[in-house]
């Protein structure tokens, strides 16, 4: 294999990964600049997404559907959490969220474990993206090349959704100054459960795109939410370029980090963070120290 | 006086049916059986319950063993050698259980055994692995009826140097059971005179394997020897599937068993390695089994099931013939037992307690109408090839 099929095809897998993990860190780090949350249950919320997907992908046949079913549902799900629940602490200190959001990630397992069983399940790659395609003659399946198409869509669509819309302006009015905002009118509190809703189903799409990948299974809420965490501080709490930048960052490190050193792979990760949080204690474009 | 004779004659009507009860022996025989039903290996546990509770049916359905009912006692280890122990402790002093099943972990098992002379109870495993509960770590109340995992590296090595298949790189977990099961597989290579070209490990809940991949195909091997689990095994599966990778290279594994293959459907297709049971295997007892299971579960019997249950029959045969669960009088009934097993004719041996049984390699293919694929024999190897000799973990050649 030469070097430049060996750079383009593996810069390629790795923007396919930048986008599984940007469309979850998006979703925590707008949640944490909206309401100061450390959303702990987003790796549930990811893992949910790749279940639900596969019943509806059984349900209905089709991989579409499924994308669009199940973040509408992940979402409501998380809204409705905000509702009944995050609603009534807001008086209290960020410990409160912790401990219930770290408790609904225990209750999402055991209830993900109850309803689809210990095994892991396998989504279907939808046909028309089953295929592989030959880039400078090496193989490479269209479904990464899609993945990587996602989430430049998704990124785009949300830029344009906070910069364009009432709801985007309400939400960066919010996060400027809540008190303002209600002050001029607008309920607050709807603001808020709409954020963690639309966070929530991000990482919702996040786990229907990634399940024909890793399958739907038990150890996926653990696994996501670390490197969520990592992404979200990298590029800074609360900033939605920032967890772009942080995804692609990520996402090369394991790859290229992976095949060139294999017995460190893991380390990559956390050196890049530990280095940021060093020079830039507030992440590459956090506001906060 | 008979306000005493009353009262006697009261407590000897209300001891009566206890005393029947004993007479006609109907206490039932109760098996303990801790085993992991939650946690990593919980998947295995319910497989080995599963097993095991089709067999207590069966026998108890044609009047039980020596006339007495059979119950299980069951009990959750999670896994864990220390609360394995505890639970085992559990079933033998609390229940009064003499006979024990179970223990998922190999490192559940070591921990128990040393136990059991104290308890004078009889362990019979049904799917504990480390050849060091048959060799270093033997203990005469320890029987294994299931295939140990040397025996299952010597049947690929033996399947290897028939096959046509010359260089091998192998992929496996990043931690002592990757590591290990690799070195074996390296060395079985290098002796049979094959290239061994490589190896590389992904940390334990790796989810993206396309670097890994990458170096699998760059190794230019003929086949690629996999040592993962779980989740890990995967989404290794599928994204193998997704590079088409398998039309290049042969993917062996060391287990191949139905979960995974239902977990991956069709990037299975395939994959080769040895397997301990499969429900394919051809004989009139395997039939029956296969038979009576799709009857009553509608589905296939995993591995673990149909070793599960060649324990139990193992255990049944050997309890039958000493006409007694006590250790002493069962031991050497055990010893010399043999039966017709789903996998053939399987004998027990006296001098390490290792059931001498043959080996199966298997591949993944499609098979119109079932829904997933399924694993069709194609290597079968008799036990005395496959089982190494008294106490020894390794095999001379």
């Amino acid at each position: 294999m030469d070097v430049s099929a060996f750079l383009v095809t593996q810069s390629l897998n790795a923007l396919s990964q930048a986008a599984l993990l940007f469309f979850l860190g998006c979703g925590l780090t707008l949640i944490f600049g909206i309401m100061r949350i450390v959303n702990f249950a987003h790796g549930a919320f990811f893992m949910l997404g790749a279940y639900v997907g596969w019943s509806a992908v059984g349900l209905t046949g089709s991989f579409w559907a499924a994308l669009l079913f199940a973040p509408i549902l992940v979402g409501g799900f998380g809204a409705a959490f905000e509702m009944g629940l995050l609603r009534r602490l807001y008086g209290r200190d960020g410990h409160a969220f912790l401990m219930v959001t770290f408790g609904l990630t225990l209750i999402m397992g055991e209830a993900i474990r109850l309803i689809w069983g210990v095994n892991a399940l396998q989504v279907e790659i939808p046909k028309l993206l089953s295929g592989i395609v030959f880039i400078l003659d090496e193989p490479f399946p269209i479904y990464r090349l899609f993945l990587a198409g996602a989430g430049i869509v998704v990124a785009i669509g949300i830029w344009q959704f906070l910069e364009r819309t009432r709801l985007g302006l309400l939400i960066r009015a919010t996060s400027q100054n809540a008190e303002m905002v209600h002050a001029l009118g607008t309920d607050v509190r709807l603001v808020r459960s709409a954020v963690f809703g639309i966070g929530c189903g991000l990482a919702g799409i996040g786990g229907v795109l990634a399940a024909p990948m890793v399958t739907a299974s038990l150890g996926m809420a653990p696994n996501a939410v670390i490197d969520t965490f990592v992404i979200v501080i990298i590029g800074g709490m609360g900033s939605f370029l920032g967890s772009m930048i942080g995804a692609v960052l990520v996402a090369f490190v394991q790859v290229f980090g992976s095949y060139f050193f294999p017995d460190f792979a893991m380390s990559f990760m956390y050196l890049i963070m530990a280095t940021i949080l060093v020079f830039r204690p507030g992440g590459l474009l956090g506001k906060e120290a | 006086m008979t306000g005493l004779n009353r009262r006697t004659l009261l407590s000897a009507a209300a001891a009566a049916p206890v005393v029947l009860r004993h007479a006609r022996g109907e206490t039932p025989i109760k098996i303990g059986m801790p085993l992991a039903l939650t946690g990593p290996s919980g998947e295995i546990g319910q497989q080995m319950r599963h097993g095991a509770e089709f067999w207590l049916k069966e026998v108890n359905a044609a009047g039980g063993l020596l006339g007495r009912q059979v119950a299980l006692q069951i009990e959750d280890t999670t896994g864990d050698p220390a609360t394995c122990v505890r639970k085992a402790q559990e079933v033998v002093e609390r229940d009064g259980c003499k006979l024990l099943f179970g223990m998922v972990l190999s490192s559940e098992a070591l921990a128990v055994v040393p136990k059991l002379a104290e308890w004078n109870a009889i362990f019979m495993s049904s799917d504990n692995g480390d050849g060091r509960l048959t060799g270093s770590s033997f203990v005469p109340n320890f029987f294994r009826a299931n295939i140990s995992g040397p025996m299952e590296t010597r049947v690929i090595s033996l399947w290897l140097r028939e096959g046509q298949m010359k260089k091998f790189f192998a992929l496996g977990m990043d931690y002592a059971w990757g590591h290990n099961s690799i070195g074996v597989f390296k060395d079985e290579v290098t002796k049979a005179g094959k290239t061994f070209l490589g190896d590389v490990y992904s940390p334990i809940g790796t989810k993206d394997f396309s670097t890994y991949i990458t170096k699998i195909r760059q190794s230019g091997a003929d086949g690629c020897f996999l040592v993962l689990q779980g989740d890990d095994n995967a989404a290794f599966l599928s994204q193998a599937h997704e590079y088409r990778l398998s039309d290049r290279v042969q993917l062996i594994t060391s287990i191949v068993d139905l979960n995974s293959i239902h977990a991956v459907g069709d990037a299975a297709i395939g994959l080769a390695g040895s397997t301990r049971y499969v429900a394919t295997i051809d004989n009139p007892a395997n039939k029956a089994f296969v038979a009576d299971w799709q009857k009553q579960f509608n589905a296939l019997p995993d591995v673990f099931e149909g070793e599960q249950y060649q324990a139990c029959k193992m255990l049944q045969a050997g309890i039958e013939a000493a006409k007694s669960i006590d250790a002493e009088k069962l031991r050497p009934a055990l010893e010399v037992a043999t039966i017709d097993s789903i996998k053939g004719k399987i004998a027990m041996r006296a001098c390490d307690h290792q059931a001498v049984q043959g080996g199966y390699i298997v591949k993944v293919k499609k098979q119109d109408g079932a829904k997933y694929p399924v694993p069709e024999i194609i290597a079968t190897f008799p036990g005395d090839k496959v089982t190494p000799a008294c106490r020894q973990m390794t095999f001379e050649s």
